[in-house]
């Protein structure tokens, strides 16, 4: 089920000084912020650094944010891809394939493209059912058979397949027109 | 094994409800695995103003903005681990669990349960161990280490394993935040340096 409260929401929240708010835009969204920041740096260290930076200054500039321009996700990025950036900069390494706009269209190239959609996934992955989350992760990424992952976490192979099928099914009610 | 057919029961689903499940596996795929946060990033940006950190300072390469984010995050306590919560397998016990940390390795899984630090100071933790190799060699051993720079830098306790799955509880008076995260090491008999890594997070 998606989160009740939409990110565009929280950001103007945050803006107000919630700090509730910003908390649950972090735990949305402190995974795709490092996940960005590691494909771009390539280094756990800087890009943990980002990830810092790109939440002080969500905290510092929610009030810039424009709800009739559009939702909450992609400001988010901008921000983060500007932490990014800015990080990169520092020693001399401009991360160019990160796109100025999400999805816009001309000129991201494949690695941009890339980006956004994980961005996106992981992000969504976040709204999913720990049970799901937990099942997809195993079975996308582990490594592991189908009958390894419910033997793993101990539970029936029909019961990995029903979960699995849940959780690709909310992720497409969460992703939206990103699967259509 | 990421075939769709093989990961999803697609009985009773019509062509549509395929193809919208086919497009978001492709996405899953497309987009990889969401990385695991380090310790250090299990919280929103604190401050000094926060009792843990007064206890434990912060990295002196963490150039944060802390002036604009303190007001932000002091009476955070325990974060909601969100997705390495979500790897969390459920079973009945009286560990009180602030986050969990999966880690990986060749044919092995590997969850490290991390309790709130007690009054001492230390940080109880429960690592549970899935299909790592008995050691035959007597004395031999696998040790948890904290990582630091990708190297196995601080031990965090020894354990043996004598089944498919093995739980430990290990205690360390560590501050996380100094570190980036746990590895699993092969030790041999009174090895005292970090042997060969088998589970990472």
């Amino acid at each position: 089920m998606p989160f009740v409260t939409s990110d565009g929401e929280l950001i103007q929240r945050a803006a107000t000084g919630d700090r509730s708010a910003f908390e649950d835009l972090y735990q949305r969204y402190a995974r795709p912020v490092f996940g960005l920041a590691l494909r771009r740096l390539g280094d756990r260290g800087r890009a943990e650094d980002a990830v810092q930076e790109t939440f002080a200054s969500i905290w510092r500039s929610a009030g810039s944010y424009k709800p009739d321009r559009g939702p909450g996700a992609p400001w988010l990025y901008a921000v983060a891809r500007n932490a990014i950036v800015d990080r990169a900069r520092a020693r001399n390494e401009i991360p160019s394939e990160i796109p100025e706009e999400p999805g816009s269209d001309p000129g991201p190239g494949d690695r941009a493209e890339q980006s956004w959609i994980a961005w996106r996934v992981h992000r969504a992955l976040e709204e999913l059912p720990e049970r799901e989350r937990e099942v997809l992760a195993l079975a996308y990424w582990s490594g592991l058979s189908q009958s390894e992952v419910a033997e793993f976490l101990g539970i029936p192979l029909g019961t990995v397949k029903t979960r699995t099928r849940s959780a690709l099914a909310k992720l497409s009610d969460i992703l939206g027109e990103d699967v259509q | 094994m990421t075939r769709f057919e093989d990961l999803v029961d697609l009985e009773g689903l019509d062509a549509t409800e395929v193809a919208r499940l086919r497009r978001v596996h492709d996405l899953l795929v497309q987009a990889g695995p969401p990385p695991d946060l380090p310790p250090a990033l299990e919280r929103p940006p604190s401050a000094p103003a926060d009792a843990e950190v007064k206890e434990f300072p912060m990295l002196p390469r963490r150039r944060w903005a802390l002036v604009a984010v303190l007001a932000a995050a002091v009476a955070v306590l325990a974060f909601g681990g969100g997705y390495l919560v979500g790897h969390a397998k459920k079973k009945p016990t009286s560990f009180e669990t602030r986050f969990v940390v999966p880690m990986k390795g060749k044919n092995a899984l590997a969850l490290l349960r991390v309790a709130p630090k007690d009054d001492a100071g230390n940080t109880p933790m429960e690592l549970e161990v899935n299909n790592l190799p008995q050691q035959k060699a007597p004395g031999a051993f696998y040790e948890l280490w904290l990582t630091r720079d990708g190297k196995a830098v601080v031990p965090c306790g020894v354990f043996r394993v004598n089944a498919r799955t093995t739980t430990v509880r290990l205690s360390v008076p560590y501050n996380f935040r100094h570190f980036e995260g746990w590895v699993i090491t092969r030790q041999a008999p009174t090895q005292e340096t970090p042997g060969p890594v088998v589970l990472s997070t």
